[in-house]
């Protein structure tokens, strides 16, 4: 449920990007002012983790956006998909800072980190970049143990970012 | 004696007022009026009645008596504002709107309205700038005028043929009033898109119609009124900033340590934002 502020700020947003999307960028479904979904593709091709995917976000915006960050997960099963679903309905990236259920772990948008100058065009750009400096096939390290017993909103964990190289 | 019935007649019309009841409240304060001619509360009561029955002049005429009584009152400008803003009158209405906004800030127990105010000074503004618009867009295209008069033309004849289905009973009071509120909004719109069309034939018209980035707050992507620049340059609108920094009290470009008592007015910027909301209000209110 986004606030008047909150839903001024992304009737704007939304009309830039209906206008244009930044390369690899698509939106996919704004219905309201509360849940988003949007496309990205990695546009570096000597990258051969991403090559030829294409990856689901669903941005959620809460009453005190843009002052506090939504919360972006990438997809993986459509809304109305298969149930249940034999695979996943969507990929989920290969990164270190990505689990196998997709939720991410990036500094900006965590509470302390994020800025209300970001939005989401540049949190997208942002993952964008995040993917492609990337070349450990790799999950997290307790992937499984965190996808197994996590039952908490992205927006409630605190990550810690200790590991600046990737 | 008569103090005492008036104040009482006073009560008897605020409730009926309260009730929805404006025609009786109206019959109340004018009886009160009669016992107690020399309150000036007893006239913006019953200008505030009579704006409810639409009755723009008589109200206008109390709130021109309850000021001759109470000069510092700011709620027969507020009023007054209201009916001479729908009597047509944006340039009046504004500087009567000004008056309550002046009088509303200086008092410390009346700035509930200041709210209220706010809104009705900005609706003035829109309204004088669409006067001017309009005189504007008519000088430049004859045709337009003709097409927007003959709307209204159309829309006196529609209202008054209402009128007479309501006078031969054929209509009754409700239906017809729901039915000349329609007929007005549907010539309101006919209008705006008449202007739309035109407006878009003109390529002068549409470069016009953008909005600097400049003026524009990254917070909430909104045209700044009061804009405040950070130490590193960067303006922000201030009620934004200071929404962030009260859970965040740091730069949002540059993250370093920012808080409120760091800011500063741009003046300049303020002045290029004001300029900007006089040439274009009349858009730039619903962008």
């Amino acid at each position: 449920m986004a606030s008047s502020f909150a839903v001024k700020r992304l009737q704007r947003e939304l009309i830039k990007l209906q206008a244009q999307t930044p390369p690899g960028i698509t939106l996919i479904s704004a219905n309201d002012f509360s849940e988003w979904h949007l496309d990205i593709r990695v546009l570096d091709d000597t990258n051969p983790l991403y090559t030829n995917q294409t990856y689901r976000l669903r941005f959620t915006f809460s009453a005190t956006y843009p002052i506090e960050p939504p919360e972006v997960v990438f997809l993986t099963r459509a809304p109305n998909g298969a149930d249940p679903p034999v695979l996943n309905d969507y990929p989920v990236p290969m990164h270190p800072h990505v689990y196998s259920n997709g939720i991410i772990c990036l500094d900006l948008l965590d509470k302390q980190a994020w800025s209300p100058v970001h939005n989401v065009e540049s949190v997208c750009i942002s993952l964008q970049s995040m993917l492609t400096g990337n070349r450990k096939n790799e999950r997290p390290p307790n992937d499984a143990d965190f996808v197994r017993s996590n039952m908490r909103r992205p927006r409630d964990i605190s990550f810690l970012f200790h590991d600046e190289k990737v | 004696m008569s103090l005492y019935q008036a104040e009482q007649l006073k009560e008897h019309g605020n409730a009926h007022f309260k009730r929805g009841e404006y025609d009786e409240a109206i019959a109340r304060y004018s009886q009160a009026i009669q016992q107690n001619s020399n309150n000036p509360l007893l006239y913006t009561n019953r200008a505030n009645a009579r704006l409810k029955m639409k009755l723009w002049e008589d109200a206008m005429d109390d709130c021109m008596r309850s000021i001759s009584l109470m000069a510092e009152n700011m709620k027969a400008f507020y009023f007054l504002g209201q009916a001479q803003l729908e009597l047509h009158h944006p340039n009046e209405a504004l500087s009567s709107a000004l008056m309550a906004y002046d009088l509303c800030s200086k008092s410390s127990h009346q700035t509930s309205s200041a709210f209220a105010i706010t809104g009705f000074v900005l609706k003035c503004k829109k309204a004088k700038w669409d006067l001017r618009e309009k005189d504007r867009v008519r000088r430049r295209h004859d045709l337009l005028g003709e097409l927007e008069s003959k709307l209204e033309e159309d829309k006196k004849r529609e209202i008054s043929s209402i009128e007479e289905r309501k006078v031969t009973g054929e209509l009754g009071s409700v239906a017809a009033s729901e039915e000349t509120e329609a007929t007005t909004e549907t010539t309101q719109q006919k209008i705006e898109e008449l202007r739309n069309s035109f407006a878009i034939s003109d390529p002068n018209h549409l470069e016009k119609r953008e909005v600097p980035e400049y003026l524009v707050d990254d917070i909430s992507f909104e045209i700044m009124h009061d804009p405040v620049v950070t130490r590193h340059g960067h303006s922000y609108e201030r009620a934004t900033i200071v929404e962030h920094l009260k859970r965040n009290p740091v730069d949002p470009l540059t993250r370093e340590p920012l808080s409120v008592s760091d800011l500063r007015p741009n003046l300049a910027l303020r002045k290029a934002c004001d300029e900007f909301w006089n040439n274009n209000s009349g858009w730039a209110f619903d962008w």
